[in-house]
């Protein structure tokens, strides 16, 4: 999908004459072109990346925030040819320390927060609030503000209009003063949400400001440590915030495609009797993987028995309500190739055990469409009865999964979600006792 | 046989659509459809966790109930599907009101207007309303104008009504009767009820046709020697002779729900996967067809009913012995039609609809047979090679199955038929019932795709005017054939098919 751009150029406004200024532009208007009675979204945008390859004249600007295909390919050929571990993902920090050793002093122009997917255009936000940290340290406070009316195919409506502002300047300055504007820009009865397009270990400031404030949160548990990741995902659900997690949501295929194979009514048996079950992941960030065994365990009823960790093995054990163990295994393992997103699961193998005989045996393998994942089928099941699926990769944008998430969701977290971050957070604690 | 919803691994994985706020009034809310379908479906979506927190049912009919009586008659009902949810219908039932409402008192439907205003400050349901009219046809018309005379019908966005069938009688009667629904409320606003459109399996015919390449290459004169839709039911009249007698085979099932099939087997692929896109082609394709011979109509239709039948154990009652018909009566219980598609992608393929009481299987079914190969190259091993057909089940045992020549063991090239089979029930367990279900929630949801609008009625009833016509002004011309109880109707209905070298199939 096309990025949309606005129609006004932004103008730049002190920020004490922001609030009155987009008062100003509802009110001045024919009562029929109200704004658009949705919700408030905002975008932490940090973009570091796009940021350091446009100053060191790696690619040319302006910065837009969107992750371009452009950007992916140089970022992972750069990861290859700085001799970085293939496994890296174009987020992580060694690519970043790397990147900011040669940068320009120029400024280059910003175009964070006026580039928006249409896929969010058309959900017709209200207000689209981006904070967009710069690299360059004590660039003060800048604000600029626009209205947009998407341009709806449907003639015959009134377009719905919003408006749009970018809150602009270093981290340190948006935490001091950036935060203070935002707080006089919420609008009442209308939902906000909180989409933080970047690192959940950096700038925590920023984020809890945002979290105490009971807004609905997307966030990215692939970018940031797990261990800060479940205690921001277990707080929110703890103080009953909703919750929505781009991680997760990439494990929509993955749980799509196992149920898949246990509709036909002939082969639910087989869920009984499952004795193992190995996730292969991308090395990294074993969080997704983790979230996949508790969303199994749950459905299943097992309940957590122990966790070890044999060097980068993560095995976990569960028992079932009649006392059957089931051993699991998270097995990090290196890619030919660098990743968008740390520690995605390429393949999974099940296996159940109903009888002494092989042959009544079931082995489920479900694997990535990459090269990678087939390793898991090297296992000698063969005198097992086996079933192969193949999961698609995910090939959407994080623009486009957010967007899917506010055109659909009620503004709780999902239950199957809710449910499968409270095993997680059992394992994981038992693991760091 | 479990049904898909009992994979626990799918359990919430469906992420269905989210009903928004509102208030569902249903006009006869204490008549059969309401405890029969409406109530088990609203508390199904409940089940589901689809309806919003902000939500109020309220039944309106003549009777003087409290909204008390109102939820101890629906849990009376229920009982049955109640049992294993006694909590969850303790909850689901804060949802029900009652107001005592005659239609056709416009003071009433005023003192309905306020009492919805106190539900909804009540229930907080942002003023959003679908009105559900769940009675008599005679009120539908007047029905719609006492709710715009109370203003119930002013914002297109917050309300909606949702008629059931039948609509109209005939093509001039539901035109009248899509004026006046028209002239007091949008098209949009108006959904009218095919409940057969709620079906999963109706519905995957439009998924098999436009999600696979193999199909639609093929859907066509060039390939497609004829099709078949057949709807039979078992039962006879039982205890709706009232409305029967007036109705017969033609409005109940013929004009609606097999056109309904025709057109959804026959449109062209729309666009878009929209409301308006899908609608406007079957519009199209059923304003493209017409009975084989208008202009004899008696030469392309057969009508039967159901004589006695049965056997020792369980002998069966004619039509006409059957309490409240009258014993001339002349409804046909079984009719049979021929019609042709005026358009490129079906000129000269003939499409035979059959429905009909008391036949010996319950079932719907949409059956296109495949033209010959032009050389046949091998002997079969019965008669003639059989051509190839896909059939299509809406129901009973739901799915589908094609019929491909294929070699017969052994020495020799005889060529004899086999099936390949997909079956709903193996692949995702048992198909949920859920018509209304479906069919409410999209109500609710504002998604008119599943419903049929006013052009597309009006074309079905066209389609058959000239039977009807006949059917009233020289009735003799098309005589009613008595046929036994349990028999696949009068035998004439296998002279309609024979005359062009084909049987009906018999399922
Ligand atoms: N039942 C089915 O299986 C079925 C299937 C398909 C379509 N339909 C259609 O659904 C509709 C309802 O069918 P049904 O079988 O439920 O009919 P029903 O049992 O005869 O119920 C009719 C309802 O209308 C109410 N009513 C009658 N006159 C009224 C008036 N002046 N004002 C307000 N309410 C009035 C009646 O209650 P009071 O006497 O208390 O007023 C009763 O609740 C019909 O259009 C029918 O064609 C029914």
């Amino acid at each position: 999908m096309k990025p949309q751009l606005t129609l006004q150029t932004p103008l730049e406004l002190p920020h004490q004459e922001i609030s009155n200024y987009l008062n100003q532009l509802w009110i001045s208007e024919d009562e029929e072109r109200s704004g658009a009675n949705t919700f408030t979204l905002m975008v932490w945008q940090p973009a570091w990346l796009e940021q350091c390859l446009v100053k060191s004249g790696l690619i040319s600007g302006p910065i837009t925030g969107t992750l371009s295909p452009e950007i992916i390919k140089i970022a992972k050929k750069l990861i290859i040819d700085k001799g970085l571990s293939h496994t890296t993902s174009i987020y992580s920090e060694e690519l970043l320390i790397l990147l900011k050793e040669n940068l320009s002093n120029n400024d280059f122009e910003d175009f964070r927060g006026q580039f928006f997917e249409s896929s969010i255009s058309t959900l017709n936000p209200r207000r689209l609030i981006t904070l967009a940290p710069t690299l360059n340290k004590e660039s003060e406070i800048k604000t600029f503000v626009s209205a947009y009316c998407p341009l709806s195919e449907n003639t015959i409506t009134q377009p719905i209009c919003g408006d749009l502002v970018v809150i602009r300047g270093d981290s340190s300055s948006i935490n001091q003063k950036g935060l203070k504007i935002i707080d006089k820009l919420s609008i009442k009865d209308l939902p906000t949400w909180l989409w933080w397009n970047g690192n959940l270990d950096e700038s925590q400031e920023i984020f809890n400001y945002f979290t105490d404030q009971g807004i609905r949160l997307i966030i990215d548990t692939a970018n940031g440590s797990p261990k800060r990741c479940l205690r921001i995902l277990d707080q929110s659900i703890k103080s009953n915030k909703a919750i929505n997690d781009l991680n997760w949501v990439r494990l929509k295929s993955w749980r799509e495609s196992l149920a898949m194979i246990f509709d036909p009514p002939s082969r639910r048996p087989i869920l009984d009797h499952i004795s193992d079950i190995d996730i292969d992941i991308a090395e990294g960030n074993f969080l997704q993987a983790l979230l996949l065994i508790s969303w199994i365990s749950d459905k299943l009823k097992w309940v957590f028995s122990k966790i070890d960790k044999h060097g980068e093995l993560i095995k976990i054990e569960f028992k079932r309500n009649n006392g059957d163990k089931i051993s699991t295994c998270i097995n990090p393992v290196p890619l030919g190739n660098p990743s968008i997103h740390l520690g995605q699961v390429i393949g999974l193998r099940l296996i159940s055990k109903i009888s002494e005989v092989p042959k009544n045996n079931t082995c489920v393998i479900l694997g990535c469409e990459s090269v990678e994942c087939m390793r898991l089928e090297a296992g000698g099941m063969a005198d097992m009865q086996l079933i192969e699926q193949v999961v698609p990769n995910a090939f959407s944008s994080s623009e486009f999964d957010v967007s899917k998430l506010l055109g659909s969701s009620r503004g709780n977290t999902s239950p199957l979600f809710e449910n499968s971050i409270k095993v997680a957070v059992q394992i994981f604690n038992s693991f760091n006792k | 046989m479990p049904s898909t919803l009992s994979n626990p691994l799918r359990l919430g994985l469906r992420q269905e659509r989210v009903i928004p706020p509102q208030c569902l009034i249903i006009f006869g809310a204490s008549g059969d459809l309401t405890h029969r379908k409406l109530i088990p479906a609203l508390f199904e979506l409940y089940l589901q966790r689809r309806i919003p927190s902000e939500f109020a049912i309220v039944g309106c009919a003549r009777r003087p109930w409290s909204d008390q009586d109102f939820k101890e008659k629906m849990k009376a009902k229920l009982a049955n599907q109640i049992s294993e949810n006694e909590n969850e219908w303790e909850q689901f039932s804060n949802y029900l009101f009652y107001e005592p409402v005659d239609l056709q008192q416009s003071d009433h439907v005023v003192r309905l207007s306020k009492r919805l205003n106190e539900i909804d400050k009540l229930q907080a349901t942002h003023g959003n309303k679908t009105f559900y009219l769940s009675v008599s046809p005679n009120f539908y018309g007047s029905g719609c104008k006492a709710l715009k005379a109370a203003g119930l019908l002013d914002d297109p966005k917050k309300s909606r009504i949702v008629i059931e069938k039948p609509f109209g009688r005939d093509y001039s009667s539901a035109k009248k009767l899509n004026q006046i629904v028209q002239s007091c409320a949008d098209e949009s606003q108006i959904y009218r009820i095919d409940h057969y459109l709620g079906k999963e399996t109706v519905q995957n015919i439009l998924v098999m046709r436009f999600a696979n390449t193999i199909f639609e290459p093929i859907w066509n004169r060039n390939y497609i020697s004829s099709v078949q839709i057949t709807s039979s039911e078992t039962v006879g009249v039982e205890d709706r002779a009232g409305y029967y007698e007036s109705s017969g085979a033609l409005r109940d099932m013929l004009q609606n729900h097999l056109t309904q099939m025709l057109a959804v087997t026959a449109m062209e692929p729309p666009g878009k996967f929209e409301p308006e896109a899908i609608r406007n082609e079957k519009a199209k394709v059923l304003q493209a067809s017409k009975l084989a011979d208008e202009n004899e109509p008696w030469n392309c239709c057969i009508r039967g009913q159901y004589a006695k039948g049965g056997n020792s154990q369980k002998r069966l009652k004619g039509y006409r012995d059957e309490d409240g018909v009258n014993l001339n009566s002349t409804t046909e219980t079984y009719i049979a039609t021929k019609v042709f598609i005026d358009n490129w992608r079906w000129q000269g393929v003939p499409f035979y609809l059959r429905t009909g009481k008391r036949l010996p299987k319950r079932l719907g079914e949409i059956v296109l047979t495949f033209k010959d190969v032009p050389v046949h190259l091998f002997e079969s091993t019965i008669i003639n090679p059989a051509p190839n057909q896909l059939i299509l089940r809406i129901q009973p045992n739901e799915g589908a199955t094609f019929k491909f020549e294929v070699k017969s063991p052994g020495s020799g090239m005889k060529s004899r038929p086999v099936e390949m089979e997909f079956s709903y029930d193996e692949s995702f367990g048992e198909p949920s019932d859920e018509g209304y279900v479906r069919l409410l929630a999209d109500a609710m949801l504002s998604d008119p795709t599943l419903f049929t609008r006013s052009d597309e009625v009006e074309a079905a009833w066209k389609l058959y005017t000239p039977l009807i016509e006949l059917m009233e002004d020289a009735p003799w011309k098309l005589p009613i054939q008595k046929y036994e109880s349990m028999t696949w109707g009068p035998p004439e209905s296998d002279q309609l098919l024979s005359k062009d070298n084909i049987f009906w199939r018999r399922p």
